[in-house]
């Protein structure tokens, strides 16, 4: 027998047989229960302790901390968008989800629910001044602030008419509505009480609607865990321990009263209504729009890009010194930060100056302003790639330096940087998906967007890989026929 | 029409000329020669001020060039180009422009620069392709050519401009030796005609054809200068005659 075999049978002796275990035994022998949420969805939910960011804090903190008390456990929670967090429960990156998941029919084909341990419902929100808002029947034809894949957003989407602006966060509705930029904010209850409520510009207007519940999530095959939580739920219900958490985060109202009647029934839930699971095409029009503010995003960015771009080559190559060296600066910040941050300062930070500007606006500034710089690069090589005796000759047929650059060099250094400026737009039109953090709906938006709503994540990835291919697929076509031409040129 | 004075020409470290001197008359041929960085392309470099040189004079038909720190000069840049405006100039590398059309060359400046109509210029350019046996290469670009016919192209290019007088640096240095003939041709036709030129080149029979007068240089002096059969067949200077032998094989 050889060595090899003698030792991988010691080595299966060694290992000790396992046993059969199911979910809790996995989390008992691990020592800590893993649960989901995103805690950039903010207050009073899962969020950064203000006075120490280190720590999460929200009522569902403690309440993933009460049951993973009640199992003997801690509790560890684990980062993911909020987006995706059912797909990866299914991927098994945790035990369960706890981060305000709406119970839909939808989430239940893909993951099982607990009780529910929160009533939530949504609240309308304008400005102080606004008088002729006074229910969601109301917002036709008005701007609305919402987040994506809520069931706020569902609620928004059935009613006709109304312009629907997906925000990132739950902050930032709220500071679009005081200034002016939206009309009007749908939300959770429980969102709306902690950044609506306390900003001094706006207020509460019509009764809460669309009520719904919060349930735990996990995964489908995981029973035994659903039932533990279930008792756990029901135990935290009956001894007052969740009222004391929702107390604490200012959340009990007659809702959760009544659904403390319920719990202790164990008499089930019912949840908001569903849209029934449509065929893929039904939902072309929404993509095809999403893909149309992709194009036009794209296009005008880089249009401007290339201008600004060829203007700070100008200025960097031929300006006076202080024009070269202001150039110079502006290419190497905006090279080197992010395009995110560089967006986020454009839309959120400069109405903070008195500047407010409106999305598609800042999406083409944004991405333009960051693409100039590359393309100002891209110049600036093809520029120096001329060979001196060009504008030599140039000079010594009577040329000045600016009739040259425009005639004899430019045009030149363009063709040597146009296989460049066509990998950036294609690079570009991948980067317009950042705009959906300004409340862009463009082709990625919309894919996360339904996604979310659905959680058909794999067929609608599909389909939108395919749109962009379809789109940049084209552009690549078109480089190549033109480097061709252009080699055919000069050869 | 050309007079350079007390030229100083500094590239970095290296003091290339101390104080040359160079008078060219109008109608006059003169033809420089000498060893390879002798500084021969930085005088005619430095007459086109293409290049900047930092003391003595240069001027050209009554038009003052001064040295780069007198830049301030309100009529510097002025009067380079005016300078430029007289004086032709004909590359060893061609540097035709790669993305226009030999005809769009040769009327590019001729139209931007002094503003004539162009249907008068193409006109214009096709009977100078015609005499130089190119006028079938009127829409080629330069990429098609022969660097002969370049470099023909582009004496006609710096034609168009209706110079008083023209700058060849080495314009057969880059040729194969099968092409070298035609644009001799072309430059011995013009000087024929007596377009005031001065040349700088390796090719010893044809400047000793062409030549009025010949200029030798040697590390960035005139060394001697004079008839042609006084250089070629009577140098005064030892350096003169090794240079001579040297060329010769
Ligand atoms: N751009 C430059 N920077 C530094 N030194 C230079 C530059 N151009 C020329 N020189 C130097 O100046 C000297 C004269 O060069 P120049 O090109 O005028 O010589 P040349 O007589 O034309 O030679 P060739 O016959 O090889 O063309 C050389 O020593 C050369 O190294
Ligand atoms: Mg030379």
């Amino acid at each position: 027998m050889s060595l090899l075999v003698q030792l991988a049978l010691m080595l299966c002796m060694a290992a000790p047989a396992l046993p059969e275990s199911g979910p809790i035994e996995k989390i008992k022998a691990r020592g800590h229960l893993l649960w989901g949420s995103d805690a950039e969805g903010g207050a009073p939910y899962v969020f950064p302790d203000p006075k120490d960011p280190s720590r999460l804090i929200g009522f569902e903190v403690d309440l993933a901390e009460a049951i993973a008390r009640e199992l003997g456990v801690t509790a560890r929670q684990s980062q993911n968008a909020w987006d995706s967090l059912i797909p990866a429960l299914e991927r098994g990156d945790f035990d369960m989800v706890i981060n305000g998941i709406e119970i839909t029919p939808q989430r239940q084909e893909k993951a099982l629910f607990s009780l529910p341990y929160y009533i939530y419902s949504e609240q309308l929100v304008v400005r102080k001044d606004n008088k002729d808002i006074n229910s969601i029947e109301d917002l036709r034809g008005k701007k609305v602030g919402t987040l994506s894949g809520t069931v706020a957003q569902e609620i928004l989407t059935k009613k006709e008419g109304i312009d629907i602006r997906i925000y990132p966060g739950q902050v930032q509705p709220y500071e679009d509505l005081a200034i002016g930029r939206i009309d009007a904010v749908l939300l959770d209850l429980a969102i709306a009480a902690y950044y609506g409520e306390t900003n001094p510009k706006v207020k509460y207007t019509g009764q809460p609607v669309g009520e719904g519940h919060y349930g735990i999530a996990v995964r489908k095959e995981d029973k035994d865990l659903k039932e533990a939580i279930d008792k756990v739920i029901a135990r935290l219900s009956s001894t007052g321990e969740l009222r004391k958490i929702y107390e604490k985060w200012d959340l009990w109202d007659n809702n959760q009263e009544r659904l403390a009647e319920k719990v202790k029934a164990a008499e089930g839930y019912v949840g908001i209504d569903e849209s029934k699971k449509a065929p893929l095409y039904t939902f072309l029009p929404l993509l095809a729009k999403g893909a149309g503010i992709t194009i036009l995003i794209s296009s005008v960015s880089m249009l401007f890009a290339i201008i600004l771009g060829l203007v700070l080559t100008i200025a960097r190559l031929y300006g006076t010194a202080l024009l070269s060296r202001l150039a110079t600066a502006y290419i190497e910040i905006y090279r080197g930060t992010p395009l995110l941050i560089q967006l986020y300062i454009l839309y959120y930070g400069l109405p903070n100056i008195g500047i407010s500007l409106s999305p598609i606006i800042a999406a083409f500034l944004g991405l333009g302003m960051n693409y100039a710089a590359y393309e100002a690069e891209l110049y600036r090589a093809g520029i120096c790639a001329v060979p001196k005796g060009q504008m030599e000759a140039a000079l010594s047929l009577g040329m000045s330096k600016a009739l040259a650059v425009r005639r004899i060099i430019l045009p030149q250094a363009l063709r040597i940087a146009l296989p460049g400026v066509t990998n950036d737009f294609i690079a570009l039109f991948k980067d317009s998906s950042l705009v959906s953090i300004i409340a862009m709906v463009e082709l990625t938006k919309t894919y996360s967007i339904l996604a979310a709503s659905t959680l058909r994540f794999f067929e609608f990835g599909l389909v939108v890989a395919l749109l962009y291919l379809l789109m940049s697929y084209p552009l690549s076509l078109l480089a190549r026929r033109l480097e061709k031409r252009l080699k055919g040129e000069r050869k | 029409m050309i007079s350079v004075t007390g030229l100083h020409k500094h590239y970095g470290e290296n003091h290339l000329f101390k104080g040359l001197g160079l008078e060219v008359k109008r109608g006059e041929v003169v033809v420089l020669i000498g060893p390879s960085g002798s500084g021969k392309s930085t005088l005619l470099r430095c007459i086109t001020a293409l290049e900047s040189f930092q003391g003595g004079k240069v001027i050209v038909d009554g038009i003052e060039v001064h040295p780069e720190n007198e830049k301030k000069d309100r009529d510097y840049a002025e009067n380079i180009r005016r300078v430029r405006l007289k004086v032709g100039m004909v590359f060893q590398q061609f540097n035709l422009f790669p993305h226009m059309t030999v005809l769009e060359n040769i009327i590019e400046a001729p139209s931007k620069v002094l503003g004539l109509k162009k249907e008068d210029l193409k006109a214009q350019a096709k009977s100078l392709l015609k005499r130089i046996n190119l006028e079938n290469k009127t829409m080629s670009y330069p990429a098609e050519l022969s660097g002969g016919e370049q470099q023909r192209v582009a004496i006609i290019r710096a034609l168009a401009m209706k110079p008083e007088a023209m700058l060849f640096d080495e314009p057969t240095s880059s040729l194969d030796p099968e092409m070298v003939g035609e644009v001799l041709s072309v430059i011995t036709g013009l000087v024929n005609d007596g377009m005031t030129s001065v040349i700088a080149t390796h090719e010893m029979g044809f400047a000793r054809e062409v030549a009025d007068r010949i200029v030798v240089f040697d590390k960035g002096e005139i060394i001697e200068e004079g008839a042609p059969d006084d250089i070629f067949l009577r140098p005064r200077l030892q350096r003169t005659r090794a240079f001579l032998s040297r060329v010769n094989g």
